[in-house]
C-alpha cells in the first residue's frame, strides 16, 4: 500500500475509535522542525488514547504527543511523523483539596487554570511554564518546565505525587498516589517527568501544593559585572535568609520588565510580615539598588517566566538553550558562553535561577549581519565546552536549518540505561520517534 | 554451580575474612528493625564497586540471590534474603568521599551513616536533611533503597528530593553512573528512579546528596489536648493560616502516658493528645508563626501551649517522641506498627475509625504519627503467644490499611513496601499498573537482585499455608 493508502486506512480505524470529529487533517499550525505531519486526533479518555497508541504500535507508526504546542522546539527532528496526539479534551481538575494541599488535573488542563484555581484559595501551584494560558499541564510535565519558583519548591519531579500514563504499546499505568508522602512501588513520576513524550502519553496528574505567602517584596541588586552578582548571590545563600526566588538575569533580555538593560541583576522575591521584610533590607544591605510591589514585582516575574517565548517572539532565529550546572560553575560557564556568543554574531542574554543553576541562555542573531549555520554550531560547541560535564546544554529552539548540524540534547551519558528504559515503555519506538534517543 | 563453590569464589574476591558462611556468623544478618526473619546463605562485605559488580556477576552465573544491606534498621524486610542468598553488607564502605561546601553536595559510599554525614559537614552550617528515627545508625545507601522519610521531611522532602546522583551496580552486573552534582540533567531521570527502588534495581554503591544550610532560629513547641480530634483538627488548620512546619508530630493518650512513664518528657498524664510542632528560618519570621501556631492551637482546644526555651528542653520535647516506640515496646510482648497514609484532613476520621477496629478486634491500638502529612504509625498491641490474638493483629492492620487507601492514601509513606506489605499493592495497583512496573524491573534486574520483594508474587510466603501472617509478627520477640 502506498502512503496515502495508509494514511486513509489509519484515519479509517481512527475514526472508528474517536468519532469522526475528533480525527482531522493536521492543522499547518502543528509543523515540527519542518516536518508536517498527516493527521491529528483529539482523545477524550484515558481509555481512547491506549486505543489510539495500540493502532500506532500495531502499524509501527510514530506518534507526536502534543498539549499546546509551546514546547516542540525540543530534540532532534522528527525522522517521521504520522500522526499528532493532542490533549486538548483530556482537560479539567478531577479534585482539589485545599485543607490536603493537593490537586488533580488531567493532562490538558492548561497551566493557568491550574494556578488561577488555587489561587483563590491562597496556595501555590508550582508549576510555572511560559505560555501558561496555552501550555498545558502534560506538556510541563513532559518537558519538566521550571520558572523562578524551582529556587524554593524545587522542579516538577519534587511536588508531582502521582501520574497516570499510557505506554507506547498501550497499557494504561499509574504510579504514585494522591497523598503527599508515598513510597508503594515504582517512582514513575521520576521517569516520565522530562522524558519529552517518548515513554508514555501522561494523562492525569497528582500534585502536592504550597500555601502562598501573605505579602511579599521583591528586591533588585545591579552589578556592572557577572562576578559582582554571583559574589552578590553567595552572600544571600550564606545568610539566613531563605527567599522564594533567587533569580540572575543578563543585560541584553529584552522584556523583562523593569530591569536595567546594562547590569547583571539579583533579583531575590521574599515573603513575611513587614518585620521580616525589614530583615531581608537589612541582611541585603548597601547593595540594594531596588524594590518591586505589587503590580510592578508580579510584571517582573512573569516576565522572566516568559523569557524564552519573548526572546522567540522577538527573533524566530534566536538559539535558545537549557544550561544546567553545578551552582559553582555559573560564574565561569556563563563568561564563556557570553564570549563565544559575541565571537560568532549574537547579542548573548540570560535568564534563570542562580542557586539552582538553571538557566535559559538565548543567543539573539545580530541584525544586519545574520549568523551562518556554522556559527550556530561554533557557539553551541564552545558553550559546550564551558559547562562542566554533569551538566547539560539542551538546545530549546533554534532555527531548523541549524538543527541538522547539532546534537540538541549534547550528551551520550547513561544512553545505554535511557535505552533500556526506552525498549521497555515504548517497544516498538511509537512515541517522538528519534527526537531524543538516536 | 555448587554454594560451596560459590563461597570459595567469593573468598578468592574479597579475601575469606569478607565473607561470612558458618551459621553462627549469619544469625546477625537475619533480621532487621521489623524482625522479619530469613537466614541468608552468605554475608559478604566488599570494598569497592568492583568487588559489588563481580558479586553480582557471580550471582547471576550461580543463580543464587543478592540482597544488598545497611545497618539493618528497616522496617519491612527490605535488607532480609528470602531464600539463603547472599547479602552485601557495606560496612567496608563507608567513607565520605568529597564535601564540596560551594557546591552543597556530599559525595559518600552507601554504608556511610546518615547522622555521621550531618555531623561532618556541620562546621560549614550544613547538614544532610533527610532523618529517619534511626539515623544514628541507619546508612545512606540504605535510605536511598527505601526513600526514606523522618520528621523532618514535612518541609524538606524525603531522601529523593536530595540525592542528585548515583552509581549504582545494576542486577545485569554492569556498573552504571546516573545524574552527579546538578539538579537537573538532560534525558530521562533514573536517579530518581532508582531511589526507593528497594534494591530491586541495582545495588548502589556511590551516592551525590544536597547538604542544607542550618536555620537561624529553631522554635519547637508542644500543645496538649484533651482528646485527638482537637490536635487533628489543628493541623489541618496551621496550613490555611499559610504556614508549613519542619516537623508537626502527634501522639495519642495511650502513647503520651506510655512515653511518658518510659521518659519523663513532661507530658501531662491525664491529656488526650500531644502535638509537636517544629519551626525554622528567620528569628522574625518564626516568632511571628509560632504567635500564630500558638494561636491555632488555643482555638482548637489546648489546654495548653508550651514552648522550649533552649536546647535542652527541646531536646526533652523530642525525647519523647523519639523514643516512641521503644516505650510501647513496654505496654505489651508485641506490637505490629503499621505506615499508612491519609490525606492530612482525614486524620480525625481515620483516628476515630482506628478506635473502631481497636473495639472490633478487641486490641489495643496505640497512635504515633506525622500529622503533617497524614503518614499513620498504629502500633496495635499484642501478644505472639495467643494465636488467635495474632489473627486478629493481622486482620486490624490490613483493615486500617485498607481504610488508608479507601481514603485516597497508601499502604506505606516511608517504611517501603519490602516483604512485608507486597502482597498489599493490589490494593493500589491495578494488575496493568503492576505489569508495567514489572517490565521496569526486569529491564535492570532480570531477578538476581532482592528478589520476592515489593511486587506481589505467587512465591510470596503471604500466599501459602501459615501465610497470611507477615513475617514480623511471626517473629517478634
Amino acid at each position: 500500500m502506498n502512503d496515502q493508502g495508509v494514511i486513509n486506512g489509519l484515519e479509517a480505524e481512527l475514526t472508528g475509535i474517536l468519532g469522526s470529529e475528533n480525527v482531522m487533517p493536521c492543522p499547518s499550525s502543528l509543523v515540527i522542525d519542518g516536518i508536517h505531519t498527516q493527521l491529528c486526533v483529539e482523545p477524550g479518555t484515558t481509555q481512547e488514547v491506549a486505543d489510539v497508541l495500540r493502532v500506532a504500535n500495531d502499524r509501527k507508526l510514530t506518534v507526536i504527543p502534543a498539549g499546546g504546542f509551546t514546547s516542540q522546539g525540543y530534540g532532534n527532528i522528527p525522522p517521521r511523523a504520522d500522526l499528532v496526539l493532542r490533549t486538548t479534551r483530556l482537560s479539567g481538575i478531577v479534585h482539589y483539596d485545599a485543607g490536603d494541599l493537593t490537586i488533580g488535573v488531567r493532562a490538558g488542563t492548561r497551566v493557568a487554570n491550574v494556578q488561577n484555581a488555587v489561587a483563590e484559595h491562597r496556595q501555590v501551584f508550582a508549576m510555572e511554564a511560559p505560555r501558561a494560558s496555552r501550555a498545558t499541564v502534560g506538556g510541563a510535565l513532559a518537558t519538566a518546565s521550571h520558572g523562578p519558583r524551582k529556587h524554593s519548591a524545587g522542579g516538577v519531579r519534587e511536588f508531582c505525587v502521582g501520574l497516570e500514563f499510557v505506554t507506547g504499546d498501550g497499557q494504561i499505568a499509574k504510579a504514585g498516589g494522591r497523598v503527599v508522602k508515598n513510597v508503594a512501588g515504582y517512582d514513575l513520576m521520576k521517569l516520565l517527568i522530562g522524558s519529552h513524550g517518548t515513554l508514555g502519553i501522561i494523562t492525569s496528574a497528582n500534585f502536592r501544593l504550597m500555601p502562598a505567602a501573605r505579602r511579599t517584596a521583591t528586591f533588585l541588586a545591579e552589578f556592572k559585572t557577572i562576578g559582582e552578582a554571583i559574589a552578590f548571590r553567595e552572600r544571600v545563600m550564606k545568610s539566613p535568609l531563605s527567599p522564594i526566588f533567587l533569580e540572575l538575569i543578563s543585560p541584553f533580555t529584552e522584556g523583562v520588565s523593569g530591569q536595567s538593560p546594562q547590569a547583571w541583576t539579583v533579583a531575590i522575591k521574599a515573603g513575611g510580615s513587614d518585620a521580616v521584610l525589614a530583615r531581608y533590607r537589612g541582611e541585603l544591605g548597601a547593595d540594594l539598588s531596588r524594590e518591586l510591589r505589587d503590580a510592578h514585582e508580579a510584571a517582573l516575574w512573569s516576565s522572566v517566566v516568559e523569557f524564552p517565548a519573548t526572546m522567540l517572539q522577538l527573533n524566530q532565529r534566536a538559539m535558545l538553550l537549557d544550561v544546567h550546572m553545578p551552582a559553582a560553575s555559573v560564574e565561569a560557564a556563563l563568561t564563556e558562553a557570553e564570549k563565544a556568543a559575541t565571537a560568532h554574531g549574537f547579542i548573548f542574554s540570560a535568564v534563570g535561577r542562580a542557586a539552582v543553576a538553571s538557566l535559559t541562555l538565548a543567543l539573539n542573531p545580530l541584525p544586519g549581519d545574520p549568523p551562518s549555520v556554522t556559527q550556530y554550531v561554533n557557539a553551541l560547541s564552545a558553550i559546550r565546552a564551558a559547562c562542566p560535564a554533569d551538566g547539560a546544554v539542551i538546545v530549546r529552539n533554534c532555527p531548523g536549518e541549524v538543527k541538522m548540524h547539532i546534537e540538541p540534547w549534547g550528551s551520550a551519558r547513561e544512553i545505554e540505561s535511557m535505552r533500556r528504559v526506552k525498549r521497555t515503555l515504548d517497544p516498538n519506538d511509537v512515541l517522538n520517534r528519534g527526537r531524543f534517543l538516536p | 554451580m555448587s554454594f560451596s563453590e560459590v563461597i570459595s569464589q567469593m573468598q578468592a574476591l574479597l579475601g575469606a575474612q569478607h565473607v561470612l558462611h558458618r551459621p553462627e556468623d549469619l544469625m546477625l544478618y537475619e533480621y532487621d528493625a521489623s524482625v522479619d526473619k530469613g537466614m541468608p546463605g552468605a554475608v559478604v562485605f566488599p570494598s569497592t564497586t568492583d568487588e559489588v559488580a563481580a558479586l553480582v556477576r557471580l550471582a547471576r552465573k550461580s543463580g543464587v540471590s543478592i540482597v544488598p544491606r545497611g545497618a539493618g534498621t528497616g522496617l519491612s524486610g527490605g535488607s532480609i534474603s528470602r531464600d539463603q542468598g547472599i547479602v552485601i553488607v557495606f560496612t567496608r564502605m563507608n567513607r565520605i568521599l568529597e564535601i564540596d561546601v560551594a557546591n552543597r553536595r556530599a559525595v559518600v559510599q552507601p554504608g556511610v551513616v546518615n547522622l555521621d554525614l550531618s555531623a561532618a559537614v556541620a562546621r560549614y552550617g550544613l547538614y544532610f536533611a533527610p532523618d529517619p528515627s534511626s539515623q544514628k545508625a541507619c546508612t545512606i545507601g540504605g535510605n536511598v533503597a527505601e526513600n526514606s522519610g523522618g520528621p523532618h521531611t514535612l518541609a524538606q522532602g524525603v531522601t529523593v528530593n536530595h540525592v542528585t546522583g548515583i552509581e549504582a551496580v545494576l542486577g545485569t552486573g554492569e556498573v552504571a553512573r546516573f545524574g552527579g552534582k546538578c539538579i537537573d540533567t538532560y534525558g530521562y531521570d533514573l536517579t530518581g528512579y532508582f531511589t526507593g527502588s528497594e534494591g530491586t534495581l541495582g545495588i548502589v554503591t556511590e551516592i551525590t546528596v544536597k547538604l542544607v544550610r542550618k536555620a537561624e532560629t529553631v522554635a519547637t513547641l508542644l500543645a496538649i489536648y484533651n482528646t485527638v480530634d482537637e490536635g487533628a483538627n489543628t493541623v489541618v488548620e496551621i496550613t490555611s493560616e499559610g504556614i508549613t512546619p519542619t516537623a508537626l508530630e502527634m501522639l495519642d493518650g495511650l502513647t503520651l502516658r506510655t512515653v511518658e512513664e518510659a521518659t519523663h518528657a513532661g507530658y501531662p498524664m491525664d491529656s488526650g493528645a500531644v502535638l509537636l510542632v517544629e519551626l525554622e528560618g528567620l528569628r522574625e519570621e518564626v516568632e511571628e508563626q509560632a504567635a500564630l501556631v500558638r494561636g491555632v492551637c488555643m482555638r482548637n482546644g489546648a489546654r495548653e501551649v508550651r514552648r522550649a526555651k533552649n536546647e535542652t528542653e527541646r531536646a526533652l520535647l523530642w525525647k519523647g517522641r523519639k523514643n516512641a516506640f521503644a516505650a510501647i515496646g513496654r505496654l505489651a510482648p508485641s506490637y505490629y506498627t503499621q505506615d499508612g497514609v491519609v490525606p492530612r484532613s482525614k486524620i480525625p476520621q481515620t483516628l476515630r475509625y482506628i478506635a473502631e477496629v481497636s473495639k472490633k478486634y478487641g486490641l489495643t491500638i496505640a497512635n504515633i504519627f506525622h500529622a503533617g502529612d497524614g503518614n499513620m504509625h498504629p502500633a496495635i498491641l499484642f501478644d505472639l503467644r495467643d494465636p488467635d490474638q495474632l489473627k486478629r493483629t493481622v486482620a486490624a492492620g490490613a483493615d486500617i490499611l485498607a481504610y488508608c487507601v479507601s481514603l485516597g492514601g497508601s499502604i506505606t509513606g516511608e517504611h517501603g513496601v519490602g516483604m512485608e506489605k507486597n502482597a498489599l499493592m493490589p490494593l493500589l495497583f491495578n494488575e496493568t499498573d503492576l505489569e508495567v512496573m514489572h517490565r521496569l524491573h526486569d529491564a535492570f534486574n532480570p531477578g538476581v537482585l532482592n528478589p520476592q520483594k515489593v511486587f506481589p508474587t505467587p512465591r510470596s510466603c503471604r500466599e501459602t499455608g501459615s501465610a497470611s501472617i507477615p513475617p514480623e509478627l511471626r517473629s517478634r520477640p
